[in-house]
Order: structure tokens, then sequence, then C-alpha cells
């Protein structure tokens, strides 16, 4: 949405006319309407979070009453935390110093796609399939090939939905170019023992004891469900974890 | 003194044995004692005989140590005799230095080490007990000495906070009533002068002084230094400074003036007359007065090289060889098989199969003086696919359209629909292929220009199964079940705000909001590094003419080069006060040009991190940058809505271009370097006669040493045409290897 007219100021709570007269004061003149809102928001916040510090802080020195000193300190500590600024001046100019006195290495005539060595790389798969037990059951009827499905934490698209590993040798529809050997993964296949589920509803039909990988995975906000089943599985529940890759600046300012 | 060049000859020669940033305040102290004294100064030595105070105290022994870490063991010696301090006094004084804040400073701010200033409340002026001390941040050297730094860091009380409009006032109309020649070139002071004390009252808590006196002074200044009165205006406290990096950068690096040394003279004789000269010490303080001997410069002149946040570049910056030539082309052999000329075909013409040599146009052998060497810095090999993409090249440019006044390009604008305002990066191929947008949902896009489709290469099981010795296994790489016209790469967190394609094609560059720059390979479209480093949104990156090299600049104000197969920057390009918005290479890939909100353009050598040029000027934040295809001159514009031509090799402005009435966003010379296009928020592409321009310059003379220029008012004569899109601002431009002039942007409804 474009810049809708202002409402009135008759009919606008005086905190929004503040942030209005900030806006116009810094030079802004054209600006969403919900601007105001967020502002407001923000400012709530981040008020309530610094005078709940200087609570604590003045609670802390056996004080009676918050006064001013609690507040800054509030305030100082929130700035190293939520706002932190860029490096001084001297300190970038330093390590600059620093980097540029080593000279430029020498580039390998005829090495293929140039790229950092794998760990720096977001080419590796970012899963691996437990080993095949031994101990699956013949009971069992039928074998079926397990689905692994990655689903997204929220509404942000990017994730891929990876394509389902096969139990022959494979490793390519993952899409790591460079990891093209191939990768053999073999599945536990769930008992069917299904008195000893304990996992809550699953969510899809799919998946079990899968590990991943976390340091592996580029793109953010994947998230495995992933089923608990039977007892030949209660061993590996620890190492069973909902893996979510968000990071928590989703509560950023 | 101030730190002006021709004080050096009143130094005495003991100072010359410091590293240059020990100022002459302090060493003043030292020294002073030993040599004459400095008429000129208005500091006294420390107090004879009585007990300093405790500021100064302070502050004679973080000059101890400095001096003490520099093995200037006289001079210690004598600065220990005359100060009456004692051995452990000293030490004692220094890890109370470290540590929490004086007590008589306002607030008890504790882990503020910028805060050494005593507040002292007389309201009688201070006699000079309060040396002014100079302290610069940038040289070598002072870095880890934290309490030296610390005490020589901080804004010293000039005199009485209340009597500050009467300083000011009082130069005010001493430059008022000054010769006309030489009111100009004074009337620099004003912005440098005022921002300082401002900052200086803020700093030493004296908030109403501070809101009277900008109030009272503010509308004075210059029209085009409005943006930072308006972010000054919300700094009423000291802890405001805090976050805010570009000030506290701004209050450590000195502005640089460029005066005549006439109007020097004058001005110094007139703050030296009078007593009270508190104005005199701040200049001293934070200003680098460049002195030139020539005539005074006009206004206009002032102007058009004013504006940057760190006032003017010094002389010697912008002195240091450049080799701005191209690189020689290798030499490739040109098969002149007509495969691909289909229009001759037709006509049945005799095809001869002669193969040719062709240098692409450099006939000479000698080298290019003005060109390094083609080691300078290593670059990466040619591969047989590089020289096919060479050949083509040579045969496009066969093709070129040669442009000029009478032969202006056709204009194809690619408009992205649907983008809802979040198209924020635009790149396209060197041979127009390929299209890549960034956007504000996180998302990279690449498109394809040509009828021909997106494809994925095979997976490995399928790779295994082609025939490799087939002559188009090129093709048969390609998995047909995923052709598209277009292909979403996802992976940033944040708007992607800069692209840019690897010459031979197989990469693609994207940096974000969220700190990294991500390396996606075009072959299977999917990322393959995630280049950490920045830790602040990365404005704009761009791949080497050649490849493997990247460079990108953020807002931790600094440019990196990176190199594809190392994790770590190669190279860091600091010295900007302000976020880097605007990354270039040179065409021989040995020079990146930055551009950045504080208004300066810097160019950088690859090979050492030096900064090699700065080109202020500009009014606002630079948004763009071009080189031209000579690789001698470089374009710039900014929100100023201004174009301006630099000639690298003297370190000038030679051409100014007006015509825009918004922030331009994208510059591009044609092939040949005969027409510059420009395009802009205000949803225009403009073309200019760069060749013009830049004719006009190759025969002015250059040696004067002042390197003033009149810069003739002709952008009406040098546009060539403006070319109005509906409502589409103009993100991205692109000349066709036949000169064909694409454009890019994305439709805005509104």
């Amino acid at each position: 949405g474009a810049h809708a007219k202002m409402a009135s100021p008759k009919t606008v709570p005086k905190d929004a006319q503040v942030m209005m007269q900030i806006l116009k004061d810094m030079g802004i003149t054209e600006y969403e309407p919900r601007v105001i809102n967020q502002m407001l928001e923000f400012t709530y916040r981040y008020i309530t979070t610094i005078i709940e510090d200087a609570k604590i802080y003045s609670t802390h020195a056996k004080k009676s009453t918050v006064d001013a000193d609690d507040i800054r300190l509030a305030i100082q500590c929130r700035v190293d935390q939520s706002f932190i600024s860029p490096p001084p001046r001297d300190f970038l100019l330093d390590i600059a110093r620093q980097k540029n006195q080593t000279p430029l290495p020498l580039i390998k005539p005829y090495t293929g796609p140039r790229l950092p060595p794998d760990r720096y790389c977001l080419t590796a798969p970012n899963y691996r399939l437990k080993s095949l037990q031994k101990k699956v059951s013949s009971s069992a009827g039928r074998i079926t090939v397990p689905r692994l499905s990655v689903g997204a934490v929220s509404s942000r698209p990017s994730t891929p939905t990876l394509g389902t590993p096969s139990v022959q040798t494979v490793g390519t529809k993952v899409g790591t170019p460079v990891s093209l050997t191939g990768q053999r993964f073999t599945v536990q296949i769930p008992s069917s023992q299904a008195a000893s589920v304990k996992s809550a509803t699953p969510t899809t039909p799919t998946v079990q004891n899968v590990l991943i990988n976390p340091s592996l995975i580029g793109s953010k906000n994947i998230l495995i469900t992933t089923n608990m089943v039977s007892q030949n599985s209660s061993g590996d529940s620890t190492s069973l974890k909902r893996k979510h890759e968000d990071e928590d600046d989703y509560d950023a300012l | 003194m101030a730190a002006v060049q021709d004080g050096q000859m009143e130094l005495d020669a003991e100072k010359e044995t410091k590293p240059e940033i020990l100022s002459d305040g302090t060493s003043n102290l030292s020294g002073n004692t030993a040599s004459g004294t400095l008429s000129s100064s208005p500091l006294t030595a420390a107090p004879a005989g009585g007990a300093p105070k405790m500021e100064d105290q302070q502050t004679l022994i973080a000059v101890l140590q400095f001096l003490k870490r520099n093995k200037l063991t006289d001079s210690v010696e004598i600065l220990r005799r005359e100060a009456g301090l004692g051995e452990d006094q000293e030490d004692s004084q220094a890890t109370d230095g470290s540590g929490g804040g004086k007590g008589d400073v306002d607030g008890g701010d504790a882990n503020s080490l910028l805060s050494r200033v005593s507040i002292t409340s007389a309201a009688a002026p201070q006699s000079m007990c309060d040396s002014p001390l100079m302290f610069m941040l940038s040289a070598a050297g002072a870095d880890d000495q934290p309490d030296v730094s610390v005490v020589l860091s901080a804004y010293s009380q000039q005199g009485d906070p209340s009597l500050y409009q009467v300083y000011y006032s009082g130069l005010k109309n001493f430059i008022e009533s000054v010769l006309d020649c030489h009111r100009a070139e004074l009337s620099q002071l004003f912005y440098p002068l005022f921002v300082h004390m401002y900052l200086e009252l803020v700093y030493n808590n004296h908030e109403n002084e501070a809101k009277a006196f900008f109030e009272k002074f503010s509308g004075d200044q210059e029209c085009y230094y409005q943006d930072d009165l308006r972010v000054l205006c919300g700094l009423t406290k000291k802890e405001h400074l805090k976050g805010n990096e570009v000030l506290l950068d701004f209050r450590t690096s000195r502005f640089v003036l460029r005066i005549s040394r006439d109007s020097y003279q004058l001005l110094k004789r007139h703050l030296q007359e009078r007593h009270n000269n508190q104005i005199w010490n701040i200049i001293q303080e934070h200003l680098y007065i460049d002195i030139f001997d020539g005539m005074p410069r006009s206004k206009s002149q002032i102007d058009s090289m004013s504006g940057s946040l760190a006032g003017e570049g010094k002389r010697e910056v912008n002195k240091a060889k450049v080799f701005h030539g191209l690189l020689k082309e290798p030499e490739i052999e040109v098969p002149l098989d007509d495969e691909d000329d289909e229009a001759e075909n037709e006509e049945g013409k005799p095809k001869k199969k002669k193969t040719k040599k062709d240098s692409l146009g450099s006939k000479s052998k000698k080298q290019d003086p003005n060109a390094p060497q083609q080691n300078r810095i290593p670059l990466p090999e040619l591969k047989d696919s590089d020289k096919l993409d060479k050949i083509m090249y040579m045969k496009e440019s066969t093709k070129r359209i040669r442009l000029g006044p009478e032969n202006l390009p056709s204009i194809c604008f690619y408009t992205f629909l649907n983008a809802y305002q979040g198209l924020t990066a635009v790149d396209f191929t060197d041979d127009s292929s390929l299209l890549a947008g960034g956007f504000a949902d996180s998302t990279v896009r690449v498109w394809s220009v040509t009828p021909k489709k997106l494809r994925k290469v095979k997976s490995a099981a399928d790779l295994n199964m082609i025939d490799k010795e087939s002559d188009d296994v090129l093709e048969r790489i390609m998995d047909e079940k995923t052709a598209s016209e277009s292909k979403i790469l996802y992976g940033h967190s944040g708007p992607v705000y800069g692209v840019s394609f690897s010459p031979d094609r197989n990469y693609l560059l994207s940096s974000s909001e969220d700190g990294t720059v991500r390396l996606w390979s075009l072959l299977t479209f999917t990322c393959l590094v995630g280049y950490k480093g920045h830790n602040y949104p990365v404005w704009d990156t761009q791949f080497s003419p050649f490849g493997y090299y990247f460079v990108s600049g953020g807002h931790d104000r600094v440019a990196r080069l990176w190199a594809t197969d190392h994790y770590q920057p190669l190279r860091i390009f600091a010295g900007h006060l302000a976020d880097v918005t605007c990354t270039r290479f040179h065409p021989n890939s040995n020079y990146v040009a930055t551009g950045s909100t504080d208004r300066t353009i810097r160019l950088w050598d690859v090979l050492n991190g030096n900064c090699v040029r700065i080109f202020t000027g500009h009014k606002g934040p630079i948004h763009s940058l071009a080189f031209s295809p000579n690789g001698k001159f470089l374009a710039s514009g900014s929100t100023d809505g201004r174009v301006l031509l630099w000639d690298i090799g003297h370190g000038l402005m030679i051409g100014e271009l007006k015509g825009h009435t918004d922030t331009i966003y994208s510059l591009k010379f044609s092939r040949d370097g005969e027409i510059l296009a420009s395009g802009s928020m205000d949803n225009t592409v403009r073309l200019w006669n760069s060749m013009k321009a830049f004719d006009e310059v190759e025969t002015d003379d250059f040696t004067a040493t002042t390197g003033h220029i009149h810069l003739p008012d002709n952008s009406q004569e040098l546009l060539l045409g403006t070319y109005h899109s509906k409502s589409t601002p103009v993100t991205h431009l692109h000349f066709t290897r036949r000169n064909l002039l694409l454009a890019a942007g994305a439709y805005n409804s509104q």
C-alpha cells in the first residue's frame, strides 16, 4: 500500500502525534500510515524492557525506588545486546592493515571450480539417514520407502523440498553438484509393533530416524518432523531432536 | 599549532622523531621546556611548581606512557621532572586511568572509555591549563595504548560553554568582513566548526547550551549539509553519540579544508590577535588545513568539491600513481568459419576458412605506461571456455554499432511486473543472455533473456550414462526436464541488495541484508558458498572482470575483496566514514572504487589495500559508479541527482552532469565509451555525450598543483536525450555487446 492520507490530527492519539512529529523533524514526509503503529509498538516494548531491567537493577542494589542510574544502566546493557553498532574505525583500520599485508595468494591453474574447502561450503547434503539395523522383524509386511519431508518453519520461502532418497545409491537428488559420489542411504524400517508407539500423532506419515547435521544446513528454517517409533528406536530417541534452524532474530526490532 | 603544512618548520627537531600522530599540543608539554616556546601557541606547559589538577595529571601520565613506549627517554625525564611526577604515581594512575570514569564526570558512566574529560563548572573561562589535546586515531600506533588514547580522545573543555555562541559569532563577523576573495574560502570553516562545537557541547553535557547554539547557527550552514544537521539535531545527549558510529568517526577524524595561503594567514592573524582564541584551539584540534599557494578559490569551485563528511581530500592523497590502463588482451586465434553468420551465408558467398589473429584492437606491442603489469595481481588463467567466450566477444564487437551524438542507442526496457516495490538489485550477464533480480523477499531470480531456457545439470546417475566424447556434451549434461524460463534461488534471509554474474556465466553472487554474500551455481541453481564477514547489511557486490575475485561493501563501512576459493576476505578496504554503498572493479581488475554514504568515492589498490584516490564533491550518498571502458575515467551518481565525472590519473573532477531530479541508481558507459547512460528514480534514462566531456579535458593543463579547475556548466550540451518510462524507476542499465541499451526496473504503480 502506498502512503495514504494521514489521519487528521484531531482524532489521532497523543503518542501517535508525537511519532508523526518525530518523523517530520527527521525530514521524512512520505510514509505508510502503519509506520506510526510500528514505531509505537517498538517504543512500548523498548521502554517496558528498559524499565523492567531497571527495576531488577534497583532491587539488586537494594534501593526502594528506581532512579536514573538504574535506567541508565539498563539502557547501556541493552545497547550492547540489541543495538550492536559496527566496529569503530580504528579497529577496522587495524584489521585492514593486518589483512592487507599478506600478499595475494597465487592462483593454481586447472583446478576446476574454485571453491573454499568443503566445510565452508554449503554443498554437502544436509541430512543423512541412519544405517539399516538387522533387527527389523520380518513380520512386518510392507517395506515402505521412507520419505523425508522438509517443511518450513515460518513463512519465509527458503527451503526447497528435498527429493525422496531411494534406497539405492543416490545423493544427487539433493542437488549437490560437488559431492556427486554415490551416497548410500540405508533406512531403518519402523517395526510394526504399533503398541509401543510413543510419539504424538505424527504429522506426516513419514520419516524415521533421520539424523541431521545442523552445521551443514545452508538454508534456514528447516523443520524436520520425526517419529519415534518402537523400542528399537528408543535408544535413538535421544539422538532425535527437533532440529529447527530458525534463528532468533525474528524477534528482532 | 594546527597541523598545517607550513607549521612543520616551527616545530623543534625532537618532534620530528615522534610518529606523526602525536599532536603538537602534547609534544609541547614534553618538549616545550627543552626548546623555545612556540610563539603562536597559546599553551602553557604544565603549571610549574604547583600540583597539577587531576585531569592534567591524567593527561600527563598518559603522555608519559606514550613517550616511554616510543622510547623517547630524554623527553620522559624532562617531562617527569617538570611535572613533578613520581614513578609510582604514574603506574597507579595508569591503572586508575584505564578503570572507571572519573569522579567528577557527570552521570557516572562507568564503562565509557571515551569520557575522560572533567567538566569544570567554572564560569570564568579557563586558562590554558586544559591543553587542547589533539588526537588522531587513524594513523598507526596509538591503538594499543588505551589509556593514552582514552585521555587524548576526549573533547577537552575549551572554555566556557555559554560563550561558544560568542566565539562563533565572532568568527562569523570576522569572516564576513574580509575581502570577497577570501570570504568564500574561509566560509568553509563554518560547517566543521559548527558541528565540532556542537558535538563538544553535547559531549560535555551542556545540553541547553548545545540546543541554543544549534538553533542559532544551524540555519547559516550550506544547504547541502542539511541532512547531517537533521541528524545532529536529534542528538542532544552524550549517550546519543554512543550508538552513532558515523559521528564518532567524524569526531575523531579531521575535517580537511583546503585554503590558500593568503586566506590562511589572514585567519591566523585574526585568531591570534585576540586573547580569547578558543576557536583557534578548536581548529587545531579538529581541522586539518591543507594550505596551497595560489589564487583563492571561488565559491563555485569550493561548492563543487565540498559536501563530504570529512571535508575534501588532501592533496597528497590524490597524487599516488594509479595504473589505470587496461591489461593487454591475450592473442587468440579467431577461426573465421561463418557458422554463426547466417546473413552472409544466405547471400551464398563462398566461405573462406581463414584464421586470423586478432588482438582485440591493441596493435602496439609496447606496454602502456599507465597499465599495470600482467602479473601485478594474480589472475586466473584463461580456460578453453574462456577463449571461446572471447572469440564470441570479438565477433560480436565487429557488429557493434558506433554510437555518437547523431547515433543514439535504442533502449530496450525490461520491466518487472508485480514486484511490489521489492526489486532491489538487477544484473545482466555480459553477453546479455541472462538477467538476475534480487528482491526484498530474500529471493534471487534468474531469467533467460534469450529464447533459450534455463536448465539444470543432470543428476550424477544420469551423467554417468551420457557419451562424454560427443561434440555436444555441454548440451547433453543439461537436463531437459528442468527447463524453464526462470529459476528462483532461495537461501538468503534478508532483502538482496546486490547481484553480480561471473564473466564466465557459471556463477552468480548475491549480497543481502543478512550480512552474507552467497555464491550460486548457474549450472545446478543451488547455493555453493556463503561468505560471512560483514555482519551487517551488504549493500553491493561485484565480480571482477576476469572472475575469481569479487568485492563487497556494506554497512560496516568497509569493502572487502574476496576470492571464490577463500572463505575469508583477502583485502579489507577501510577508511570510509559511513556505509559503503557501491563497489566497482576497474576494468583491469587492479583497483576497486567504492562509493559511500559519507559522500566520497575512494579508489583502492587491490595489491596492497591502500586508498589511492579520494573524490569529494557529491552532496548526497553515492549509489552508482561506472568506469569508462578505457579505464581512465570514473562516473558517479548520487542522491543529489548529479553525475560527476572524475579523471583517475590526475585525481580531479572533470565534469558535472545535471539534469536528473532524483537519485541516480545506475550508470553505464557504452562499449566504446562514447555515451554515458544514467538511470534514476525519476523514471528517466538520460544519455550524455561522454566523449565530448572527456575530450575537453584532454586539452586542459592539469599541472596546476591546486588542481582547481573551472567546470564548465555545459550539462545541457552534453545531454543527448531524456527518455521517460511511464512510472518505472530505472534500477539497472546494460549495453549489449552491439551497443543496444538495456534497462531494467520494477513497475511502480503509484
